[in-house]
């Protein structure tokens, strides 16, 4: 549809601030009295903490004070209680906080480490979630049938399993009786981190009149509050939490991630702020990282290629704590179907605890994971059936009229996956392939993907809005920015909501929970559905009080009148009208006497009927999905094994685009991140629980000389629920190219592989073998 | 012990005691304020702490503040004159590659001292130096767009004041 202000291309509120280098980001953050704290890490993985000295340490120059573990009795998280802000009596991962030296320097408190001794008494380590539900495995948290939990969640107590989801739609053994042909999967989505260019980062800051101030890299100070709050027994309302411009977050910044280890640390030196801010290093051995998803996957079909059954068992390897790698286990699990109708689904996930970093979201929750699996699948079960691999998925994708995995039923408004498939078809495989040369082998794969909502059924976004007496509007939102341009797209929906220039909206820069309004946290590609329609609710009900006022001096009823964004006027007589600079705050009338209510609303929008999960699994989410369709062309290297990608195309039904430009650069970072999962990142540990390659120089995130040229469409079909149409589309970018890319790497080469990263090595030695058995 | 080292920044003098060993991001940001220029890891490997030290764009977490004595420094601070931004980052702000913005105080850098040095640079020698960044978000598509805006816009003003 066509709008004034929706649907064109602005430069973001926040590009200036970013060019000049006057943006405020965590570390940029100096406070009168600031103390600073390093951390210690452990030289194990698994082990009890027998015994740890800080005498030496606490006579290092600039210390101020040494601190550890003991006597900290809280558990924390806002799924599971599972978490500590510093290890007492055991260690459960190599990144996790044993001691910290706060200084009166960084450097001081660095120094000082070194000096604290620790000895530690060894426990076996578990990497993957297979090791960690073997009968004999240790158990990693001896008590953890007494952590509080969300009462969906089910633990199985005497293992490692910190919960069991399931998803029962149908009944799977009718559905594999009455298929024909049964294909069976293992798929490997190892571990991976976000690796923003800015590391997480708090200050936390214990204040003589009891109140806590915080600044945090995150992009929940909601629940950093709420959690602080409970932890230490002081009203919400009293704890403050900040946050400033965020350096990128792809997921790892959501959820509570470092506060409270920061907070621990400065509740031993109140009345001073302490900030820490994490080396690279510990950006991946000591946050959160994704992933760790290996998907065992059964499909069974009728010949003509009708699919009937989907069993799938997901084994995430969620780390040493378990409260942020549950929902995308979840997420995971009833997303496993990607964008096709089953009618019998049994899907399990099982959240396993293993000596590793905790795993968070990762840019679509649990779902790259699940898309590598189903879309290998389909080309696979293509050629088991003789197929054309477009056909077998033409004929089963969730459209109008089917039902998912969750017993949500689809209609025309949830978009067209369909015409995107035809369309990513047309541009990547509308024309001939190059054919093998002595340099190269040429491929090109396809995926199709859905991507539902995360949330929580509570989650909501709220928007206070006031206006001037020029006319201009202020706007305050819980969103945080992370560079997605959220700011970009507040002010557009608000000015098409209001009527008025772009220019006249002034969007809030950074969130303080003592003025911001209440959000959850700015999560699983929600913001522009969610925040959009409340800024359209808010912006509703300032002109009803405009309107309200303008009847008083009108002398008429509110319904006769309109607002256009300069004026209220009868709509039976245009002429007769009031200028909205002279309502704003309320009409002053000749004599001084001031009537009506100031211009100005608050509202919050929430997903309707969002549903916590019932006995099956199922339960809706919202009822808003975003379907789109992704192809790679690439080549390979023969000598090498290097694959490179020429050419990615994703188009995406997203209801309604709001800003051209910012909607390409957000699709094309997603692709870039995809690709770089797929052939390049991936984060080791050895059999010791050590990360092997914790830097950028070893991890490899994909550089300048390796962007694909890309093609990106979109198609609008409109959404009901999201203001002017418009639907999530930050995540999806980054499910298509795993296994769009290792489709085609078959198409190259006949070799099918079911694990990334397929590095020169991995492919190299795939070729080999594959001329061996020529 | 302590040394006192003098240079000039962003066109002014400064004298400032440091230790020697320290890099000359720490005294950028952490002696000076100066704090546009970003931190992003510790081996020079991201880029987003670019300054521009005697006319060439270096990363600042590898380089000894002794070698800054008695240099030129320019930092991202120092390209704007007043409310005039250099040609440089009005086209990086608009031409959609700023998103977290975190390694954009690197790129602007390096783009100005190349071009500044070199408005003629051939798209590989723009291609080599925007290789030494990492940009998580956009993609760098974007980047090259606003290089290339940027380049033409310094090429125009180069012809207007020969």
């Amino acid at each position: 549809m066509e709008y004034k202000y929706v649907g064109k291309s602005y430069i973001r509120p926040d590009a200036i601030s970013k060019v000049t280098g006057k943006a405020v980001y965590l570390d940029d953050i100096r406070l009168p009295g600031m103390l600073h704290a390093a951390i210690l890490r452990p030289q194990y993985a698994h082990a009890k903490i027998l015994s740890i000295d800080t005498s030496e340490a606490e006579k290092c120059p600039g210390v101020v004070k040494v601190v550890t573990g003991k006597g900290c009795k809280f558990h924390y998280g806002d799924n599971i209680r599972d978490l500590v802000p510093m290890a007492d009596e055991k260690v459960h991962y190599i990144g996790e906080p044993v001691a910290a030296v706060v200084a009166d320097t960084p450097k001081h408190a660095k120094d000082a480490l070194s000096k604290i001794q620790v000895s530690y008494d060894p426990l076996p380590v578990y990497i993957d979630a297979r090791q960690a539900m073997s009968e004999d495995a240790v158990i990693i948290h001896e008590d953890m049938e007494q952590y509080w939990t969300l009462p969906t969640l089910k633990v199985v107590p005497g293992t490692n399993i910190a919960n069991v989801y399931q998803v029962r739609k149908g009944r799977a053994a009718d559905g594999f009786d009455e298929a024909e042909v049964v294909l069976e999967g293992e798929f490997n989505y190892p571990f991976g981190s976000c690796a923003a260019i800015e590391p997480h980062g708090s200050i936390v800051w214990f204040k003589e009149d009891k109140t806590i101030e915080v600044w945090s890299s995150s992009i929940c100070p909601f629940i950093v509050r709420d959690d602080l709050a409970n932890s230490y027994g002081v009203p919400a309302s009293d704890v403050r939490v900040h946050i400033p411009d965020i350096g990128g977050c792809f997921g790892y910044k959501s959820d509570i991630t470092v506060e409270q280890t920061i907070a621990w640390i400065a509740s031993f030196v109140p009345g001073r702020p302490v900030k820490w801010v994490s080396s690279r290093e510990e950006d991946f051995t000591s946050t959160l990282i994704g992933h760790g998803i290996r998907t065992q996957m059964k499909i069974g079909a009728k010949k003509d290629g009708k699919l009937v059954a989907l069993q799938v068992k997901v084994l995430h390897s969620s780390g040493a704590y378990a409260d942020t790698g549950v929902n995308v286990t979840m997420a995971a699990t009833h997303n496993s179907t990607g964008p096709y109708e089953f009618d019998h689904c049994e899907l399990t996930g099982y959240t396993v605890y293993t000596n590793t970093t905790p795993v968070g979201a990762f840019r679509g929750y649990g779902h790259q994971e699940v898309h590598l699996a189903i879309e290998r699948m389909m080309d696979m079960l293509a050629r088991k059936l003789k197929m054309d691999p477009f056909a077998l998925r033409s004929k089963n994708y969730l459209h109008e009229g089917s039902v998912n995995a969750l017993g949500e039923h689809m209609w025309k408004f949830n978009g067209d996956v369909a015409a995107a498939a035809a369309r990513v078809q047309e541009v990547v495989f509308g024309h001939d392939k190059p054919r093998e040369d002595d340099t190269y082998y040429y491929g090109r794969g396809f995926a199709a993907v859905m991507k539902s909502p995360k949330g929580a059924p509570f989650s909501t976004k709220g928007c206070y809005m006031k206006m001037n007496t020029d006319g201009s509007v202020n706007i305050n939102m819980g969103g945080a920015e992370v560079g997605q341009g959220l700011r970009t797209v507040v002010r557009q929906i608000a000015a098409e909501a209001l009527k008025i220039a772009p220019e006249k909206v002034r969007v809030y820069t950074e969130l303080d929970t003592q003025f911001s309004p209440y959000e959850w946290q700015t999560i699983g590609s929600m913001f522009t559905m969610q925040g959009g329609r409340a800024i359209v609710r808010a912006a509703d009900k300032m002109i009803a009080v405009l309107k309200n006022t303008a009847a008083q001096v009108l002398k008429t009823d509110a319904d006769y009148l309109e607002y256009d964004g300069e004026y209220v006027y009868l709509k039976a007589d245009p002429y007769i009208k009031v200028a909205v600079t002279e309502l704003a705050r309320g009409y002053i009338t000749e004599n001084g006497i001031t009537i009506g209510d100031l211009a100005q609303a608050v509202s919050d929008a929430r997903l309707p009927r969002y549903a916590a999960p019932d006995k099956n699994g199922q339960g809706p989410l919202g009822v808003t999905y975003t379907f789109g369709a992704q192809g790679a062309e690439i080549r390979i290297e023969k000598k090498t094994g290097k694959i490179l990608v020429d050419h990615f195309a994703s188009v995406f039904d997203v209801g309604q685009v709001i800003n051209p430009l910012q909607i390409r650069g957000s699709v094309l970072g997603g692709v870039n991140i995809g690709i770089g999962a797929a052939l390049y990142e991936e984060v080791i540990f050895d059999e010791n629980g050590k990360i092997t390659n914790p830097q950028y120089f070893q991890y490899h995130v994909p550089t300048y000389k390796e962007m694909p040229k890309q093609t990106i469409e979109f198609l609008e079909t409109p959404d009901p629920i999201g203001a002017f149409g418009a639907r999530g589309i930050g995540e999806h970018s980054v499910l298509g190219p795993a296994p769009a890319i290792l489709n085609a790497i078959y198409d190259a080469t006949g070799v099918d592989f079911c694990e990334i990263p397929v590095t020169p090595e991995k492919m190299k030695k795939a070729l080999e073998a594959l001329k061996e058995y020529a | 012990m302590a040394e006192k080292i003098s240079f000039t920044i962003n066109g002014q003098p400064r004298s400032v005691e440091v230790e020697p060993d320290m890099m000359l991001i720490e005294v950028i940001r952490d002696v000076l304020d100066l704090t546009g220029t970003k931190h992003g890891c510790d081996n020079a490997t991201c880029g987003t702490c670019m300054v521009i030290l005697n006319g060439r764009a270096v990363k600042s977490c590898n380089t000894v503040i002794t070698k800054a004595a008695g240099a030129e420094i320019t930092t991202v601070e120092g390209l704007s004159k007043g409310m005039e931004l250099h040609p440089v980052q009005t086209a990086i702000a608009e031409s959609g590659a700023v998103q977290c913005g975190f390694c954009t105080p690197g790129i602007v850098i390096e783009l100005v001292a190349m071009l500044d040095s070199k408005p003629n640079a051939s798209e590989q020698e723009l291609t080599n130096a925007l290789n030494k960044h990492l940009c998580r978000c956009t993609g760098y598509e974007p980047i090259r767009d606003g290089a290339l805006i940027a380049q033409k816009v310094v090429q125009e003003h180069a012809v207007a004041k020969a």
